[in-house]
């Protein structure tokens, strides 16, 4: 029962809007990510839900409690903070206790959870030693004991590891997910990084600039990203954005970008959204949706980036420079003329004035609830 | 700055002159205080005592009412001190802490407060300390103390406890500390270096004062140290050296002792707060 | 919530979490404010209040004389005396302290042998009480039986002993000299914590392009200290301004008036004539100049850093 809502929250420092009404519903159990760029209001959001900050306009609730007047002690919720903020005169014992002391539970009962704790995340050897004395892997697993041995309604974490070295970061990924998958509680995971949001979370809530632009399952994101902003934030190397116009040519549609011309099946795009006139479009495609065809758009090779298991391609597509991903077999060499061909099932298009996706698959309810790019 | 040899033990001697220079009053006194009376106005005046001697000492401690003295400058000192570190670490916990309307333009005013000469303060203090009915003991010392020690020492916590990470607090609450729970928790341990260089500045300002002692009482058994031994061994008629001397020395050993502890932590502090203005 | 609780909220009027979060803010620095409220406020407001007043010291009782101290004052050669020689003793005082300062704090920099030792020594001066320094100094500077002279005459540099108390100029030297020595540690500590935070680096980029010492103190060094000293020169400039202890017990303002500073002609007024309503005008006027001194010091310091 420890589901997480957030009902109309606003968030203004002064004239500076942090958050902008958000609604959010996240189920018991679930692992969601706060994803977005700095300064997009994912920590706000968190903090808020801590406790460590008021908001504005209105109520939080984690299960059917109203959260808002309760002060962060009385939350029920653990937090693991990017700092990891140990307490720097207490041992590791004595962190990972703390909270238990807070709660008067007496000395033999707290002796034996930490141990608990300690052995869940392989502390023992270091229980006696000071925060200063561990490595940044070891801290972190130390922040991790805290909140575990609390038992919470819920987890919080603050990229969390964002201050590893990448290799530790892949395997603080697996054991985090692992974790999760074994005590089951819900978590909420605040992180700049997509990739760490696409493989850990069950949903994903992708901000920016204070408002929720998408709040849906990792693959539902990738594939049919709502607005620009989205398609353009998931998915690396990032999806290619060619603007320019779509227009009605009998029973297709035709996409045109400078001297680009390419053309599209009617049913690609939503009805409405089409005019006699034509309207400005940004056409995306993945890396990986854009090929070699022999008999494809012509292309020169701009340069080549083998990264072992495939080999990213930077072509010159008429005036524009798209990006590709080819077979570690392929040899191709820069300058080299080639044909490319995209992969029409799999193309977004955006309107150019508002960024709001404009494919035929969007339901409109879903279409009408997505926020719009535009400032 | 690597060369050995001739230049580095010239620059040795020279700086350690300067060094010797600046302290030859100091050392000068502990010489004068080990000297026999007879041996004390010798003209031309002996650099080292011919004959080391503790008489003078002796009769300070034993005939006269040093020790009262003393041991009032300690009550007030220590008094003062706890006072003030008490007071300031709460309110530099506020003013770095928490937010409410004021808050910026109090902890500017601070270091404002010692733009007032004490000779403005001394009067009206004076007045009030009437009106409570303490004039004239060890109290109104500790109170009027507290008044001219608290800015500074605001001032200087404000600047320490600034530098603690704020998540720390918050990992606290979050963990199911009230907001002074976390303060005694976390907040006081880290900011444990300086109250103690806090402590130490508030000590020996207190243990220093002079005007203040002099105006506000007048009783001899309420002396401190500071006017005590003035008006004992200085009349405008007579100066008894000797004495002087080795009350100097005794006067200066608290002072020595708390210094000498904690000499890194003074270089920090200054640097915490000076630098950071 | 439950409807219940729910309903218990509304009867029940309660704080805001933030709110009661800024009374317990509000509530720590209450003690402090209420001090300070005892240390500037009403000390002001007192001093202005009896400055209009002509109060006879041991019953405190007076009559109301509106601004005719003020009056007395600016046109008494006394006030005017003193201020001048309150100026003379700052600025001598201060000029010294800085130079030794800094010249010290370079010089405990380097690494000398017993750095500690040799910096306990000199920071002393500043820890010790004042009524010990000037006891000490009145000792060495004695007429007879002081070190000084008989150093001063066995180098060859005078045949007879001086008063270095009782007559001028020697009694503002000595009092400049005195003041400069106890309080110009107060520049080496800031000095040094300054001077220990500048990188290494920039000296030896300095080297590399050739600068020698001297070059490298105005170029890297003093710039760096700017921020410093601008501090540490404020700071000075009004404690060594307020000063009362050291000149009070090393020449009690002597000979006659010639060391007298405002501070000393303060205590006078009050406790020697007897008159507590005109020792409080010449305060305030002492801290409307400290005042003024302050903005044009900033207004100075801000056009000169541009």
């Amino acid at each position: 029962m420890t589901k997480v809502t957030f009902d109309r929250v606003h968030k203004a420092f002064g004239t500076f809007v942090a958050l902008e009404q958000l609604d959010l519903a996240i189920a018991s159990g679930e692992f969601v990510s706060l994803l977005g760029p700095s300064g997009c209001g994912k920590t706000t959001t968190l903090r808020m839900l801590a406790g460590l900050e008021q908001p504005t306009r209105g109520t939080i609730s984690v299960g059917d409690r109203v959260v808002n007047e309760l002060p962060p002690a009385e939350r029920d919720l653990a937090m693991v903070f990017q700092s990891y903020a140990l307490y720097p005169h207490m041992t590791v014992a004595q962190n990972i206790e703390y909270p238990l002391r807070k709660r008067g539970v007496p000395r033999a009962v707290r002796r034996e959870q930490v141990l608990r704790a300690a052995a869940q995340l392989q502390l023992e050897p270091l229980l006696d030693r000071k925060p200063r004395q561990l490595s940044g892997g070891q801290q972190q697993r130390v922040a991790l004991g805290r909140a575990l041995v609390r038992n919470p309604a819920a987890f919080l974490l603050d990229e969390p590891l964002s201050n590893l070295d990448a290799k530790l970061r892949a395997h603080m990924r697996a054991e985090l997910i692992e974790l999760h998958q074994r005590i089951g509680k819900t978590m909420i995971y605040v992180t700049h990084d997509q990739l760490e949001a696409m493989t850990m979370s069950d949903r994903i809530a992708v901000l920016d600039q204070g408002r929720l632009q998408q709040f849906d399952t990792p693959l539902e994101i990738y594939n049919r990203p709502v607005n620009l902003f989205v398609a353009g934030f998931i998915g690396t190397p990032a999806m290619n954005l060619l603007r320019g116009s779509l227009r009605p040519d009998g029973n297709r549609l035709v996409f045109q970008a400078g001297r680009l011309s390419l053309g599209l099946p009617a049913a690609l795009v939503r009805r409405d959204a089409v005019h006699e006139a034509g309207v400005d479009i940004v056409l995306g495609v993945r890396p990986e949706d854009l090929g070699l065809a022999g008999d494809g758009v012509r292309a020169t090779v701009k340069v080549v980036e083998p990264t072992g298991h495939e080999s990213i391609v930077f072509f010159d597509l008429v005036d524009h420079t798209v990006v590709g991903r080819v077979g570690p077999d392929v040899r191709l060499a820069a300058g080299e003329p080639v044909g490319v061909a995209l992969n029409v099932a799999k193309l977004h298009v955006f309107a150019a004035a508002d960024g709001r996706r404009l494919n035929a698959d969007v339901p409109p309810a879903a279409a009408q609830a997505a926020p719009s790019l535009v400032a | 700055m690597r060369r050995f040899g001739l230049s580095r033990i010239l620059f040795n001697l020279l700086a350690w002159a300067i060094v010797l220079v600046v302290s030859f009053p100091l050392l000068w006194t502990i010489v004068t205080s080990l000297k026999p009376q007879t041996e004390l106005f010798l003209i031309p005046p002996s650099l080292l005592p011919g004959e080391v001697t503790f008489e003078h000492y002796r009769k300070l401690l034993l005939e006269t009412r040093f020790l009262t003295y003393f041991s009032n400058s300690v009550v007030v000192s220590v008094a003062t001190t706890v006072l003030v570190v008490a007071v300031a670490v709460l309110g530099a916990h506020s003013l770095v802490r928490f937010a409410y309307p004021g808050r910026e333009r109090l902890a500017q005013l601070v270091l404002f407060t010692y733009l007032l000469p004490s000779v403005v303060l001394i009067i009206p203090l004076y007045l009030l300390l009437v009106r409570m009915g303490i004039a004239n003991t060890l109290l109104s010392l500790v109170v009027a103390y507290t008044t001219f020690a608290l800015p500074f020492a605001v001032w200087l916590l404000r600047s320490f406890m600034a530098g603690i990470p704020q998540d720390l607090e918050a990992a606290a609450m979050v963990d199911g500390a009230s907001r002074m729970g976390a303060f005694f928790d976390v907040i006081l341990p880290q900011a444990l270096p300086g109250i103690i260089s806090t402590a130490v500045f508030t000590f020996i300002l207190a243990w220093n004062e002079y005007l203040f002692a002099l105006v506000l009482v007048n009783q001899d058994s309420s002396r401190t140290l500071t006017t005590g031994v003035i008006t004992m061994l200085v009349t405008s008629f007579h100066i008894e050296w000797s004495m002087l001397m080795a009350a100097s020395v005794m006067m200066s050993v608290p002072v020595i002792v708390v210094f000498a502890f904690l000499q890194k932590h003074l270089t920090r502090g200054f640097g915490a707060g000076a630098v950071k203005g | 919530m439950t409807h219940a609780e729910a309903a218990a909220r509304e009867t029940a009027p309660r704080l805001k979490l933030s709110t009661k979060d800024g009374l317990l803010g509000a509530l720590l620095i209450a003690p402090t404010v209420l001090i300070f409220c005892a240390v500037i406020v009403y000390p002001l407001v007192s001093a202005i209040y009896l400055s209009l007043f002509s109060i006879y010291t041991p019953t405190l009782k007076g009559s109301w004389v509106g601004l005719d101290n003020y009056a007395a004052l600016l046109a008494s050669g006394e006030f005017w005396n003193a201020f001048w020689v309150n100026v003379v003793w700052t600025v001598g005082t201060l000029v010294l302290q800085v130079v030794l300062g800094v010249a010290l704090a370079l010089l405990l920099h380097q690494n000398i042998v017993f750095r500690s030792l040799a910096r306990s020594l000199i920071l002393f001066p500043y820890f010790m009480s004042t009524v010990v320094a000037v006891l000490v100094w009145r000792w060495v500077f004695n007429d007879l039986y002081g070190i000084l002279n008989h150093a001063m005459m066995w180098m060859g540099l005078m045949s007879m002993p001086l008063d270095w108390i009782g007559s001028m100029p020697n009694a503002m030297i000595s009092v400049i000299l005195v003041g400069a020595w106890k309080y110009f540690p107060f520049v080496v500590i800031s000095v040094l914590a300054r001077l220990q935070t500048i990188p290494d680096h920039l000296y030896e980029a300095a080297t590399m392009d050739g600068a020698g010492w001297w070059g490298r103190f105005t170029d890297i060094t003093l710039p760096q200290l700017r921020e410093v000293l601008f501090i540490v020169i404020l700071l000075r400039a009004i404690w060594d301004f307020k000063e009362f202890d050291l000149i009070y017990l090393l020449t009690g303002g002597g000979p006659v008036t010639a060391t007298q500073t405002l501070p000393l002609l303060v205590y006078k007024q009050a406790f020697a004539l007897n008159e507590m309503g005109g020792a409080s005008a010449v305060a305030v006027l002492m801290m409307l100049f400290m005042l003024g001194f302050m903005l044009l010091y900033f207004r100075y310091g801000r056009a000169t850093e541009s």
